[in-house]
């Protein structure tokens, strides 16, 4: 027990205090930080406002888009664009325009008397106030409705301001026109108003939930169950060829023996991988309470999935389940193997092996309850990938998860079997690779 | 004779993979505070042996005792073994592998690092506690390999061609090293191809071929069993006389003199008297010892 401990202890070592391990650790939250803290960070940031002179002479125009560039328009403007963003599972707009008008500074606005004067000398005397810093920007209203409409500005980068000048413009125009046409303001708010659907999953106990969100988060534990068991399926084949390469075998096959070895690699490797998983979700769990805190990104997270602690065991315990089964098969093919190149080339039918699961969770994800989700859910090899998608899209009763856990806990103990006699005959076995025949005929006579 | 501690009894062991007979009913054992040679050609079932020793394989038949135990799994605690195909892991820091080969021996830690230090500084790799196999040359690899196998102070020490890839200045040092271990009465198996290594180092050999034992006992016995029939000669005239001799098996031409083979039942008096009586002149006319070179050659080369 002390020399599988040891031999615990070193694998572990051995994959944390790598480089490699500290960089993948680290950057999937701070990629996760990076796609949605700092955008809203620096967009809360909000700029100079921005001065402009609105030059209507025939004074009908000038007043709405005044008031449509209103700190309250601007907010109403704002609460509206956020209400349609509400169900996208990324912080990220359609439009980005539409979510960047929160952080926009505003508008202070300069007067200007055109009283007399021609349009060329209006110009010339804004250019010199825009020149002399003065001014940021000025817009002329044209004198007929249907004119163009000239806006000049300074910062003509400032997409934020000039979409919220486009949109206040826009407003303005058609609000004149109605006007015009006897149609009142709220007449017209109410034949414009969007047909609200709102997509819910129902799930088994009649709760509502949101789909969209759903379907990003099935997705995204799909995916990240997939790549750790690729990951750490690859180290352990990295470590047992190298042991085997380096003929390290031989002595620790003098010193412990060879199911202590092997089962020791796959636990201390297997702890790493759960130590990694453990930061990402912890750092997640940061995340998401520090965008709850950030009042104005709240709203973000109102569609968010309700992810218990319950499903976060399940998640890390599917994760082990598949961790064992893979990396027991990768193991294995690590003994038959002589350079890790050639290891490399074997790894591929595991690999195939793990991505049909991945593609099954797009399935469970859009039928969970289908005979073809529960088949693929209790399925050795695939359930670790399929079972936590199926358990966030819509959670199975207990006895399947369960089936599920002991179907494929049995699948390990044969695979851990299986692997401990190839290992113990092929680690030992130098110069050529193994061959199917010869992998069998340990497996019979060990 | 004296009875003396055995540390190894090896009984009767037989290893098979699948038709290929790798050792066959091998019997021999091994006296503590002994150097004790383990030879002969590849392929011979040396590894094989070593291998049911410390407890890689098992025997298909016989057993193998050490310390008067059958051996198990505590048993490997006690042996510090050396293969000859050896490595190192390359990425990892000289210190964490020792300590891992250590703890694998159920050394404690924190001795262990005493112990480390202590072999580093000797074998003058100190400096180089903290850096990766990849910075070190072959041959300090080759001393981090003997550190680790020898950390858990062990009772019998199986070295596989342990000089291979060392200088002439690192293997005088590992010889005294050797020694040491000898005379705190452990024990210390030594295979090799080497024959002068093994005639200056080992005072008893045992030489195996295909599986089964061809010759073994103490150098001086295994010596003497074959060194009566030996001589060496240098005669001015009467040449012919030496290979028309009926005795005369083999005649080897040397710088500047013969060493001749004669058959068990031949009298190397007679052939002195016959070439005194001839008119020869001998000036040298004295038995040898055979090297271990020499039995090696006429064993193995005889059987195949």
């Amino acid at each position: 027990m002390r020399k599988f401990l040891a031999v615990v202890k070193h694998e572990y070592k051995k994959v944390v205090l790598r480089w490699s391990f500290l960089i993948g650790t680290l950057l999937f939250p701070v990629l996760g930080a990076g796609f949605a803290v700092v955008p809203a960070l620096i967009f809360s940031i909000k700029g100079e406002p921005t001065r402009i002179v609105i030059v209507d002479k025939e004074g009908k125009i000038g007043p709405r888009i005044r008031a449509n560039l209103s700190p309250e328009k601007i907010a109403q403007k704002q609460a509206e664009a956020l209400k349609d963003t509400s169900f996208e599972p990324t912080v990220g707009a359609k439009n980005p325009n539409d979510s960047l008008k929160g952080i926009a500074a505003g508008f202070v606005f300069v007067s200007f008397d055109a009283n007399g004067k021609s349009d060329e000398q209006i110009r010339s005397e804004l250019n010199a106030m825009a020149a002399d810093k003065e001014i940021d920007a000025y817009l002329l209203v044209p004198q007929q409705l249907g004119g163009k409409f000239e806006f000049l500005s300074r910062k003509a980068g400032d997409f934020v301001a000039n979409g919220m000048i486009q949109d206040a413009v826009n407003d303005a125009v058609r609000s004149e026109r109605l006007t015009e046409a006897n149609i009142s303001e709220t007449t017209l708010q109410q034949i414009n108003k969007k047909a609200d659907i709102e997509t819910k999953a129902i799930d088994e106990h009649g709760r509502e939930k949101s789909s969209d969100a759903l379907l990003a988060a099935s997705f995204v534990i799909g995916l990240m169950i997939y790549i750790s068991l690729t990951i750490y399926g690859q180290v352990i084949l990295g470590a047992v060829v190298e042991e085997k390469e380096t003929r390290i075998a031989e002595i620790l096959f003098s010193s412990a023996k060879p199911f202590e070895l092997m089962l020791g690699k796959l636990v201390g490797v297997g702890l790493a991988g759960l130590t990694q998983l453990g930061i990402w979700v912890t750092s997640l769990a940061l995340l998401v309470g520090f965008l709850m805190l950030q009042t104005d990104l709240a709203p973000l997270l109102a569609g968010a999935p309700h992810i218990t602690p319950l499903m976060v065991v399940y998640f890390l315990l599917f994760f082990l389940l598949g961790y064992f089964l893979f990396a027991s098969i990768f193991a294995l093919i690590g003994s038959m193997v002589t350079t890790v190149q050639e290891g490399g080339q074997f790894a591929f039918p595991p690999i195939m092996l793990m991505l049909v699961g991945f593609y099954f969770s797009f399935a469970v994800i859009r039928d969970p309850s289908s005979p073809l989700s529960f088949w693929v859910s209790i399925a050795p090899f695939w359930a670790p990938i399929t079972m936590p998608v199926r358990i966030l899209a819509e959670t199975p009763p207990f006895w399947q998860i369960a089936l599920s856990i002991s179907i494929n806990a049995v699948a390990i103990c044969g695979m851990v079997w299986l692997c401990a006699r190839v290992y113990r005959v092929g680690m030992l076995m130098y110069g050529k690779r193994a061959t199917l025949p010869e992998v069998w005929k340990w497996i019979r006579e060990a | 004779m004296e009875e003396e501690e055995v540390t190894l009894r090896v009984d009767g062991i037989t290893k098979s993979f699948g038709d290929f007979c790798a050792v066959d009913d091998l019997s021999f054992s091994v006296k503590a505070g002994r150097i004790f040679g383990f030879l002969g050609p590849n392929g011979a079932g040396k590894t094989t042996t070593i291998r049911m020793v410390v407890g890689i394989n098992v025997p298909d038949s016989g057993t193998i005792e050490l310390f008067g135990k059958r051996i198990n799994g505590t048993t490997q605690d006690h042996i510090g073994y050396l293969p000859e195909e050896r490595g190192l892991y390359k990425k990892t820091k000289i210190v964490d592998q020792l300590r891992y080969f250590a703890a694998l021996k159920n050394v404690p830690q924190k001795e262990a690092d005493k112990r480390i230090d202590r072999w580093l500084d000797r074998m003058e790799l100190s400096e180089w506690k903290n850096k990766k196999t990849t910075d070190l040359s072959k041959g300090m690899q080759q001393k981090v390999q003997f550190i680790s196998t020898v950390l858990h102070d062990p009772d019998l020490l199986i070295l596989d061609e342990p000089f291979s890839g060392l200088d002439p200045v690192n293997v005088e040092f590992m010889i005294g090293v050797l020694s040491e271990f000898r005379q705190s009465n452990k024990t210390v198996i030594f295979s090799t191809h080497l024959m002068e290594t093994a005639e200056r180092l080992c005072h008893d050999i045992l030489l195996i071929s295909r599986g089964k034992k061809v010759v073994s006992g103490s150098l001086r016995e295994v010596k003497e069993s074959y060194g009566r029939n030996r001589i060496a000669v240098r005669i001015e005239g009467g040449s012919q006389l030496l290979s028309d001799f009926p005795g005369v098996e083999s005649v080897v031409e040397k710088a500047d003199e013969r060493i001749l083979s004669l058959r068990q039942d031949a009298d190397p008096q007679e052939l002195l008297r016959g070439l005194v009586a001839a008119g020869a002149k001998v000036t040298k006319f004295e038995y040898v010892e055979p090297t271990l070179n020499d039995i090696f050659i006429e064993q193995i080369g005889g059987a195949k």
